[in-house]
């Protein structure tokens, strides 16, 4: 089957793969799924790209509060305090 | 956990110890998105960090209406944009013009199977995605990574960068299918 044949299925179900197909407003694209075999490998595969970008997570190896935060103090203007004036 | 509203009105004059505790409870979401859009750990190590210094020194401009998170987003977003076009000098692209998309909508159907649902992300798959969302114009990988990796809503992306939400919904839509299309080789190789 070429996707073409099934536009508008496919156009509801890349806007509709991340909802709740239980709900009322999807009645249509999930009576034509559980009919149509290729719409509904199409929609179980979009669904997993998803899952697997989700899954793919990075942990930091330590936190950066310190540096940041020493980035800050470059930020702050210098105080130099002049020694005061001997009065003569 | 601490409470926001405190913490940042407690940094905006000039509690240092306060932003470091900001910092403290984001710094993990900011490093994760930042890769998720680089797509590089150094480079996500960059962002993170200015991302936070541009929030401290910009901290005064957060007005609490919209959370904390998503106002961090939107400079890890510009941080990227801005690196991204320093380093590679690749244009702005609006895909509306290139031909990256021809065809996704017209493939035939080929069945995943049970893989990639249960699949361990081992190295192999990782460099699959990689290589994948690299091919994705940095402007639709930030919705797509915004909307489904990160989970905000639509309207949420479309305020944190400045889009009209059909905008960001025709931008998603073709992420998802491009991104489905380039796995696909993968799955039923």
């Amino acid at each position: 089957m070429k996707l073409v044949d099934h536009k508008k299925y496919l156009l509801e179900i890349c806007e509709k793969v991340d909802q709740d197909l239980t709900s009322p407003t999807c009645k249509k694209l999930r009576e034509h799924l559980s009919q149509c075999p290729d719409c509904a490998a199409y929609y179980d595969s979009l669904k997993k790209t998803i899952v697997l970008y989700r899954d793919y997570d990075v942990e930091m190896k330590g936190s950066r509060v310190k540096e940041i935060l020493a980035q800050l103090d470059l930020d702050e203007p210098l105080r130099i305090t002049l020694p005061k004036k001997r009065s003569r | 956990m601490e409470d926001d509203t405190k913490l940042i009105e407690a940094a905006k004059s000039g509690d240092k110890k306060a932003f470091g505790r900001l910092v403290k409870k984001y710094e993990q979401l900011v490093y994760s998105f930042s890769f998720k859009i680089c797509r590089d750990k150094q480079k996500a190590d960059e962002v993170l960090q200015e991302t936070f210094i541009n929030a401290y020194r910009g901290l005064k401009s957060f007005s609490g209406n919209s959370k904390f998170s998503t106002w961090l987003y939107r400079i890890v977003t510009n941080n990227c944009l801005m690196m991204h076009r320093k380093k590679s000098h690749e244009p702005v692209v609006s895909l509306e013009e290139t031909d990256l998309f021809k065809g996704t909508e017209e493939l035939q159907v080929a069945h995943w199977g049970e893989t990639p649902h249960d699949a361990v992300l081992n190295k192999e798959l990782k460099e699959v995605l990689d290589a994948a969302i690299q091919k994705l114009p940095l402007e639709y990988r930030i919705v797509f990574v915004m909307r489904d990796v990160e989970g905000l809503s639509t309207e949420e992306v479309g305020k944190s960068l400045k889009l009209s939400v059909p905008a960001v919904k025709s931008r998603l839509h073709r992420a998802r299918l491009f991104l489905r299309n380039e796995l696909n080789e993968y799955f039923t190789k």
